[in-house]
């Protein structure tokens, strides 16, 4: 058995340096090169679907914030698609002008809302912008050049976190900051696996060649990049663009957010899974596919084994308690593995350096457009506390998805 | 401008990929340099005290059979040799634990044990010849234990710490492992029908199975002392 963990440790070790030394190889290439933006003459027709269901509290600012873009008026076309609310959500889109309502009287998912908003939209360039996401002024001017590449399926931006008062958020904001860079270092390779809705615009073509959002998985915008990625074209990354965002406030909202993610994430897995090392799709056959399996295999069992380890060791010590009491024994043992040197202390400590020059490189790229508060502690507690809770969302996603349990 | 024409960027994947061999082969080596190390500080230590076990040995034989009136040196080298081992045997224990890579450990637990088995020998020895008056604890333990066993041989274990402290000198505690497939403790194990672990004899007549409290191996040591 030990032998078996060992093995499991060492490829751990392994593909986790892998990922490192490809990021920082693919940031080292590219680094002045982040913020490249492609000035474009043309101004392609765009049309904006918000989906909503029950967003009556920010709907109106997310219009707003559109409306007010620095982008052709006569460009623009806002469609706003209602998905059954039962709040106050209709009635307050009823009232704005200067957009196209759409309202289903049945409630029937994201994917399928954006589908219908798609359907009947008259752009080129379809944008997706989730009803409490905030783009900025400039993210679709900065967007659109990409568009330039016949390529190009579609183009997504940095999404940061505009809630950042409590803990929770600021850690958010954090892992929003490193999601941006580590976006756009796989944009370097094209590899970007997914298009968040809170901003991600679509070449409607392409949305049309693949059959729009799969209306069976709840994260339809990891489903639709992938499907775009496997129709052989381009996923595009403008870490200049910014879309603001209001995330989970509290820890619960934030696990059922997670759950949905992963879940979604096995789904796309699980559909995609014959291309697998598949030469002929180049990036998203070799690269992103066995990035993502591997990544969810290796989670799965570095946790069972994790605590496989620490279940037989705390079992070990509660007996060893118990027995040292019942016999009057007063001195306990305390552990001393840590202080001896081995080939695991080694490489946690290396892969732990290389965790935190990636967080610094990160933050510090992702600094020019500013963090927001001071976030020394926040990052410290991140590293240390908020990373943890992955596995554990994880595997209550396998759970979730072995018993059946898929819902939005 | 964003580039249109196609990005090259394989070399990435294999420069990333050599990168990666050559840190972990780096690690992976440093981890065998290290248990290597432990290995032969093990075995250094282990000269040392075999060469001082020599030496009490051949005390024990002379003062038995030349000198009996003098036996109080092999007395004492007797119990300063016991120490040396019983340290020594913590610190493989602890080495062992942080060795992953190698299994050379497992000999030096083998000759340690040896060397133990012979050290209760001897004590046995001059306890009878010399009338020494310190009291023989064999405390058998099982090296790959399940974990119930474990939690009560490291229960067990910290007991005896707690009376080798207070006994010091008048204590002999050696400690043995029996299911390390030597064939002298295999003797022994079937001499004193030991079937269980932790089971301790005490001077070869007293046969406790489970684990003892402190307060009844106190009382029981006392009386004998």
């Amino acid at each position: 058995m030990m032998e078996f963990i060992t093995g499991v440790y060492l490829f751990f070790i392994f593909v986790s340096l892998y990922s490192i030394f490809l990021v920082l190889l693919i940031y080292f290439r590219n680094r002045h090169n982040l913020y490249l933006e492609n000035n474009t003459k043309f101004f392609y027709d765009i049309s904006v679907v918000i989906p909503t269901f029950n967003k009556e509290r920010c709907i109106l600012e997310t219009i707003n914030a559109i409306k007010n873009l620095d982008y052709p008026k006569d460009k623009i076309e806002i469609i706003v698609v209602d998905d059954g609310s039962k709040d106050r959500t209709a009635e307050i889109c009823r009232e704005i002008s200067g957009i196209r309502f759409l309202e289903k009287s049945y409630n029937s998912g994201k994917a399928d809302t954006v589908n219908f908003g798609v359907k009947n939209s008259n752009g080129e360039i379809i944008a997706i912008i989730d009803a409490d996401s905030y783009p900025d002024k400039d993210s679709f001017k900065k967007m659109i050049g990409y568009f330039d590449d016949p390529e190009t399926g579609a183009v997504t931006a940095s999404c940061f976190v505009r809630n950042t008062g409590k803990l929770i958020e600021k850690l958010q904001a954090i892992e929003y900051f490193l999601i941006a860079f580590g976006r756009k270092i796989l944009d370097f390779v094209d590899s970007v696996y997914v298009t968040p809705g809170s901003l991600s615009m679509f070449r409607k073509k392409v949305l049309n060649e693949i059959g729009g959002f799969d209306t069976k998985n709840i994260t339809e915008d990891i489903e639709v990049a992938w499907n775009i990625l496997k129709n052989k074209y381009k996923n595009r990354m403008c870490l200049s663009a910014k879309v603001y965002t209001d995330v989970p406030t509290n820890l619960k909202q934030w696990w059922r957010q997670r759950l949905r993610w992963n879940v979604g994430g096995f789904q796309t897995v699980h559909k995609y899974r014959k291309s697998f090392f598949r030469k002929s799709q180049k990036m998203f056959g070799l690269f992103i596919v066995p990035r993502f399996f591997i990544s969810h295999v290796l989670s799965i069992t570095g946790f069972f084994v994790f605590v496989y380890l620490f279940g037989r060791k705390l079992i070990e010590s509660g007996l060893y308690w118990t027995y040292s009491i019942q016999n009057g024994n007063t001195i306990f043992e305390v552990p001393s593995l840590l202080l001896i040197p081995s080939v695991f202390t080694f490489f946690i400590l290396l892969l732990f350096c290389f965790t935190i020059i990636f967080t610094y490189v990160g933050l510090r790229t992702m600094n020019k457009v500013g963090l927001g508060f001071k976030a020394g502690f926040t990052v410290l507690f991140y590293l240390l506390f908020y990373l943890i809770l992955y596995p554990l969302v994880l595997l209550h996603s396998l759970y979730l998805l072995i018993i059946g349990d898929i819902k939005w | 401008m964003v580039e249109i024409a196609e990005r090259k960027y394989g070399d990435l994947f294999w420069k990333a990929l050599v990168l990666t061999i050559v840190v972990f082969l780096l690690g992976v080596l440093l981890g065998f340099a290290l248990e290597r190390n432990r290995i032969s500080e093990i075995e250094k230590e282990f000269q040392r005290i075999d060469l001082q076990w020599n030496d009490a040995k051949l005390q024990t034989l002379y003062y038995q059979n030349l000198e009996p009136r003098f036996c109080e040196s092999a007395i004492n080298e007797n119990l300063e040799f016991a120490n040396k081992v019983y340290e020594e045997g913590l610190k493989i224990e602890e080495y062992d634990k942080a060795n992953f890579l190698t299994n050379d450990i497992e000999l030096e637990k083998k000759k340690y044990a040896l060397l133990k088995a012979e050290f209760w020998i001897n004590s046995i020895v001059l306890r009878q010849r010399c009338g020494a008056d310190y009291l023989n604890l064999v405390y058998f333990f099982a090296d790959n234990p399940d974990l119930e066993t474990r939690a009560e041989q490291n229960a067990q274990s910290e007991i005896l710490k707690d009376l080798k402290e207070k006994y010091g000198k008048g204590l002999m505690l050696i400690p043995l492992p029996i299911d390390m497939d030597i064939s002298m403790i295999n003797i022994m194990r079937n001499t004193y029908n030991i079937d269980s672990t932790p089971t301790i004899l005490i001077n070869e007549n007293i046969k406790l199975q489970g684990l003892q409290d402190f307060d009844s191996l106190d009382a029981m040591i006392n009386e004998r002392l």
